[in-house]
C-alpha cells in the first residue's frame, strides 16, 4: 500500500510538471497561429514580403500615455498613436508635418494656439479623431488621481499646476474643443518652442471610451489598446515581442509600405548581435568599436550614422564646503580632456562636448553650437594662452576656503551610478585624472541606480555622472533643468540671473535675440559658475539589412518607422 | 497523521506571514523609489500625485496591513514598473512559460545526470568516469552567459539550425533546455556517483552479495535505490527552481519567463512586484518541501511520522 502511494505521489509530480509544460504548449500553437494568419494577408499584396524585424532591449511598460515613465514604450507609441504635428527630418532639416491636425494657428499673444483636426483621421476602429480625445487626454493626465508621472510636460498648460494639486477642476485646464475637430490650447506664457513639445508621447489623444472600458488595465496589453497611428498593435507577448501590422484606418495610410513590424524584445547584447548577424532582425544598433568594425565589413549591412541628443556629464554638489567654490569646480571641469575620455571610456563613438547645449540642438534655422562656439573649450584656451593649469584653478579656490596649498589633503568623492566594467574603467580614468592633473586622489563610489539617485536626491554627494537625454529640439528643454525651481539635476546652485534668463528666453518668440538669451544663460552656468561638466554626447550608430529604405534618421523626429519600406 | 498535517500546515503560514513581513520591511528600507528611474528630479506635486495613485503616501503599517489584507484574498497589487499589470496575472502568465522550459531540462539533465552518475560509480577510475567527471566539472564552471552565447553563435550563426532567440514553437526551446540542463546534468553526476560510491561500501552490499546475487540485481535492487534518496533532497530546491525562472537564460534567449520579474522589480524598486515573486518563491518552496518530507516517509522505511508524545 505504502509503496502504491509513493508511487501515485511520484507520478503526481511528474504530471504536474507535464500539465505546466502542457498548458504553455497551447500558448505556443496560439501564437503561431496568429502569426501564419498574418503571413498569409501579408504575402498576396506585395512582392518583397513588407515585414521589418527589428527590437527594442526592455520591455515597455504600458503604452497608457498617462501613466508610462519609461524610454522603450514610447518606441511603440510613436508607431501607434499620431500626434497633432508630426517632427520629420527632410533633407537635414527637422519640418513640421500635419499629423492628426492638418493645420493649426496661434493668435498675437503666443498663447492661444488652435488646432484644425483632419476628419479623415481615423483610430483603428473606424471611429473619429475628435477634439474631445484631446481634451480627455490632457485632462486625464493632468488630473490628480491619475498619478502621471510625466506631467510635468504639461507645465505650459494655463492652469495646470492648480489642477495637477487639486486646486482646480480639470475643466478649468487650458484646453478645449471648439467643436469636433477644432481644439484650441491656451498657454499660461507665450511658448516659440510649444510645437516642438507637441510630439511628445503625453500629447497624445485617448479615447474615453476604451480607458472607461479597461480602466487601470488600459494599454498593458495588445487587447486593451487601441491606436490610430500608421500602426496598430496586433499582440503583445510580455518580454518576449511586440507585433504590429498596418492600420488600414490611418489617415495617411496611402504613404505606409510596411505590413507588419516584429519588435522582438532583447535584453543582452549578443543576443541582438548574433541576431542581427543571422538575419533574424533588419536592424540593429551599436555602442561598441569592435561589432561597428565587424558589421561594417558586410555589405549586406547598411551604416546609418547621426548625432544624438544624450549628454553624458559630472555635476556638482554646490552645498558641499568643497564644491561650494566655483573656481574649484572649475578645476575639476577643465581637468578633464575630451577627447581623451571619448576614446578611453566611449569607444571614441560619441562627439566631445564642450557645451550644455548639445551640439544637435538648432534654435530656428542655426546650430546652437556652430553660432555659440564651445565655452569650456575657450576656458581651457584662456587658461593655457595665460600660461596657467587647472591645477592653478584649484589652489585659488582653495586659498578662496582657506584649505592651504595641498591638493593631496583634500578628499573627495566621486559617485558612479553602476558596478560594471564599464563604470570601473570609467572610475580608473577619473582617478587617473585627476591625480595627474590636479594632485588629488579622489574616491569612486560605485552603487546601484536607486541607490546612487538617493543619495543625489538627498543631496549627499560632492561630484556625480549622469546622462540627460534631450527630448526636444530647443535649448530650453536642457538649460531650464538648472532653473532653481526645478532643480531637477540636483547641484542645489540658484541664480536670480539664470532664472530671469531662461524664463526671457522661453517666451521670446524672435529665433535670433532667443539664441543670444540662451548663449547668455549657458555662459553663466558653464564659464562663470562651472555648476555642470559635460563630457561627450552620444552618436547613433545603426545597421539596417540593405533592403530596408527610408529608415528614419535624426534624433529629434517622430517619424518612427512609418516610410520605412522593403526593397528586394 | 492528521495533526501532523495540520501542524505543518499551521507552521507553513505561519513561515509565509514572517517571510512577507521581513520583505515589506527590509524592501521599503533600500534607498530609491520606483520613480527614480526617470533619472530626473520630479516637481513635488508630480510625486505626491503618483504615491497617491499607489498609496504609497499611506503610513508605511497602514500600507502593511493592507497588503497583507489583500494577499489573504490573492491580490498582489499592481506592479509599479507596469502599471494597469496585476502582479497576480504575471505571475499566474509567466511562472508555466519558466516551468515548460525548466521543467524539460530538469527531466533531462535529471535522467542525463543519474545515468553519467551511476555509471561514473561502476567504471570508478576507469574511462567513463574520467569523462563523465570532465564533463561534470565544466557544467559546473563554466558560466550560464558564456554557455549560451557559445551554444548561440554556433547553433544560430555558424550553422543557422536554430534561432538565436525566441518563444512560441518547439525549436526555440531547443537552445535554453540544453544550457539549463547542462547544470543538472553536472550536478548529479556527482551527487550520484559519490552516493552510489558510498553504498556499495555498505554491508548489506557485502550481503547481497554474498549470498549470491548477480552484480545486476545487486546495484539495481539494493544500490539504487538506497543511493537515490540523497538525489530527492536536491530535488525540492530544483523544482522550485524550475517555477522561479532562470534569469539570465531567460534574458539571453527573450523567453517571456518569470526570472525577469525577480530582478528588474530590485531594480526598479518596484515593490508590489518584488513581494509577490518573494511571497510566490516562499509559498512554493514550502509546500514542495512539505510534500518531499511526505514522499522521504514513503520511500525510506527508516524515517517514520511518529505521534506527538503529549
Amino acid at each position: 500500500m505504502k509503496k502504491f502511494l509513493a508511487l501515485v505521489l511520484s507520478l503526481m509530480m511528474c504530471l504536474s510538471l507535464f500539465a505546466a509544460c502542457g498548458k504553455s504548449d497551447d500558448n505556443a500553437t496560439d501564437t503561431q497561429g496568429s502569426e501564419n494568419n498574418t503571413q498569409g494577408e501579408t504575402n498576396g499584396t506585395e512582392t518583397a514580403e513588407q515585414h521589418f524585424r527589428t527590437f527594442i532591449s526592455a520591455e515597455p511598460s504600458t503604452l497608457d500615455v498617462s501613466r508610462r515613465s519609461d524610454t522603450y514604450s514610447s518606441s511603440i507609441l510613436v508607431n501607434t498613436v499620431e500626434s497633432l504635428v508630426r517632427c520629420e527630418l527632410r533633407d537635414g532639416e527637422y519640418v513640421t508635418c500635419p499629423g492628426d491636425a492638418e493645420s493649426w494657428e496661434v493668435d498675437e499673444t503666443g498663447t492661444v494656439w488652435t488646432f484644425h483636426l483632419n476628419e479623415n483621421a481615423k483610430w483603428e476602429d473606424g471611429e473619429p479623431v475628435t477634439a474631445d480625445q484631446y481634451v480627455y487626454s490632457l485632462r486625464r493626465s493632468s488630473a490628480p488621481e491619475t498619478g502621471c508621472p510625466n506631467a510635468f510636460f504639461l507645465q505650459p498648460i494655463k492652469n495646470f499646476s492648480q489642477v495637477n494639486s487639486g486646486e482646480l477642476a480639470v475643466e478649468e485646464l487650458g484646453v478645449e474643443a471648439k467643436d469636433e475637430h477644432t481644439l484650441v490650447i491656451t498657454l499660461e506664457n507665450a511658448l516659440p518652442a510649444y510645437l516642438d513639445m507637441l510630439s511628445s508621447t503625453i500629447y497624445y489623444a485617448q479615447r474615453e471610451d476604451i480607458v472607461d472600458k479597461y480602466g487601470d488595465k488600459y494599454g498593458a496589453d495588445a487587447e486593451t489598446f487601441i491606436s490610430n497611428g500608421p500602426f496598430k498593435v496586433e499582440s503583445w507577448t510580455h518580454n518576449n515581442s511586440i507585433v504590429l501590422t498596418k492600420n488600414e484606418n490611418y489617415w495617411d495610410a496611402d504613404s505606409v509600405k510596411l505590413e507588419k513590424v516584429t519588435f522582438s524584445i532583447m535584453s543582452d547584447e549578443n543576443t541582438y548581435y548574433n541576431a542581427f548577424e543571422t538575419g533574424e532582425l533588419d536592424y540593429v544598433s551599436t555602442g561598441s568599436a569592435e561589432w561597428l568594425d565587424r558589421f561594417q565589413k558586410n555589405s549586406d549591412n547598411v551604416l546609418i550614422q547621426y548625432p544624438g541628443a544624450t549628454l553624458s556629464y559630472a555635476f556638482y554638489n554646490c552645498n558641499d564646503a568643497l564644491f561650494q567654490n566655483a573656481n574649484i569646480r572649475k578645476a575639476f571641469t577643465l581637468a578633464i580632456d575630451r577627447d581623451e575620455i571619448n576614446e578611453m571610456c566611449f569607444s571614441g563613438l560619441r562627439t566631445p562636448t564642450y557645451g550644455w547645449v548639445v551640439p544637435s540642438m538648432s534654435v530656428g534655422e542655426q546650430n546652437f553650437r556652430e553660432v555659440v562656439g564651445d565655452p569650456i573649450k575657450e576656458m581651457q584656451e584662456d587658461l593655457k594662452a595665460e600660461n596657467k593649469t587647472a591645477k592653478d584653478l584649484l589652489l585659488l579656490g582653495m586659498q578662496e576656503l582657506n584649505l592651504g596649498d595641498d591638493p593631496s589633503t583634500l578628499k573627495v568623492t566621486f559617485s558612479l551610478a553602476g558596478t560594471s566594467d564599464w563604470y570601473r574603467t570609467l572610475g580608473d580614468f577619473l582617478q587617473q585624472t585627476y591625480l595627474a592633473e590636479l594632485g588629488i586622489q579622489i574616491d569612486i563610489s560605485f552603487a546601484e541606480w536607486g541607490i546612487f539617485y538617493d543619495n543625489v536626491e538627498k543631496g549627499n554627494y560632492q561630484i556625480g555622472f549622469m546622462g540627460w537625454g534631450a527630448y526636444y529640439n530647443d535649448p530650453y528643454d536642457t538649460l531650464s533643468l538648472f532653473v532653481s525651481s526645478t532643480n531637477a539635476i540636483q547641484t542645489n546652485w540658484s541664480s536670480e540671473k539664470y532664472d530671469e534668463l531662461i524664463a526671457a528666453g522661453s517666451i521670446e518668440l524672435d529665433a535670433e535675440k532667443r539664441l543670444e538669451i540662451y548663449a547668455e544663460a549657458e555662459e553663466l552656468l558653464l564659464k562663470e559658475e562651472c555648476v555642470v561638466s559635460p563630457f561627450a554626447t552620444n552618436n547613433y550608430n545603426l545597421f539596417v539589412k540593405s533592403y530596408v529604405k527610408n529608415y528614419p534618421e535624426g534624433t529629434f523626429s517622430n517619424e518612427g518607422l512609418k516610410y520605412v519600406e522593403i526593397v528586394k | 497523521m492528521a495533526k501532523y498535517i495540520l501542524k505543518r500546515l499551521g507552521l507553513m503560514v505561519l513561515t509565509l506571514w514572517a517571510v512577507v513581513t521581513v520583505t515589506f520591511f527590509m524592501m521599503r528600507a533600500i534607498p530609491g523609489d520606483p520613480l527614480a528611474g526617470m533619472a530626473r528630479s520630479l516637481p513635488e506635486q508630480t510625486k505626491a500625485n503618483y504615491y497617491a495613485k499607489y498609496g504609497l503616501d499611506k503610513p508605511l503599517f497602514e500600507q502593511y496591513l493592507i497588503y497583507l489584507k489583500n494577499m489573504v484574498r490573492g491580490d498582489l497589487g499592481e506592479s509599479l514598473q507596469f502599471p494597469g499589470r496585476s502582479v497576480t496575472d504575471t505571475i499566474l502568465e509567466t511562472s508555466p512559460v519558466s516551468a515548460a522550459v525548466g521543467g524539460i531540462a530538469l527531466c533531462i539533465g535529471l535522467i542525463l545526470g543519474v545515468g553519467a552518475g551511476i555509471l561514473a560509480a561502476l567504471q570508478k577510475n576507469k574511462w567513463p568516469d574520467y569523462i563523465v567527471m570532465f564533463i561534470a566539472i565544466l557544467g559546473i564552471t563554466i558560466p550560464v552567459f558564456v554557455l549560451a552565447s557559445l551554444l548561440q553563435y554556433l547553433f544560430a550563426v555558424k550553422l543557422q539550425l536554430l534561432p538565436t532567440s525566441g518563444w512560441g514553437e518547439p525549436k526555440h526551446m531547443v537552445l535554453p533546455v540544453i544550457v539549463l540542463s547542462f547544470s543538472t546534468i553536472a550536478t548529479y553526476a556527482r551527487y550520484i556517483k559519490s552516493s552510489m560510491l558510498d553504498t556499495l561500501g555498505q554491508d548489506y552490499v557485502l550481503t547481497a552479495r554474498a549470498k549470491g546475487l548477480s552484480e545486476f540485481q545487486v546495484v539495481s535492487r539494493h544500490v539504487m535505490r538506497n543511493s537515490l534518496l540523497p538525489a530527492i533532497t536536491i530535488l525540492a530546491g530544483r523544482i522550485v527552481g524550475i517555477f522561479t525562472g532562470a534569469f539570465v537564460t531567460e534574458r539571453m534567449f527573450s523567453i517571456p519567463g518569470i526570472g525577469f520579474y525577480y530582478v528588474s522589480s530590485i531594480n526598479n524598486n518596484d515593490y508590489t512586484m518584488i513581494l509577490g515573486t518573494t511571497v510566490f518563491y516562499a509559498a512554493l518552496f514550502i509546500v514542495v518541501q512539505f510534500i518531499v518530507d511526505f514522499i522521504y516517509t514513503l520511500v525510506d522505511p527508516r524515517i517514520r511520522i511518529v505521534p506527538d508524545k503529549n
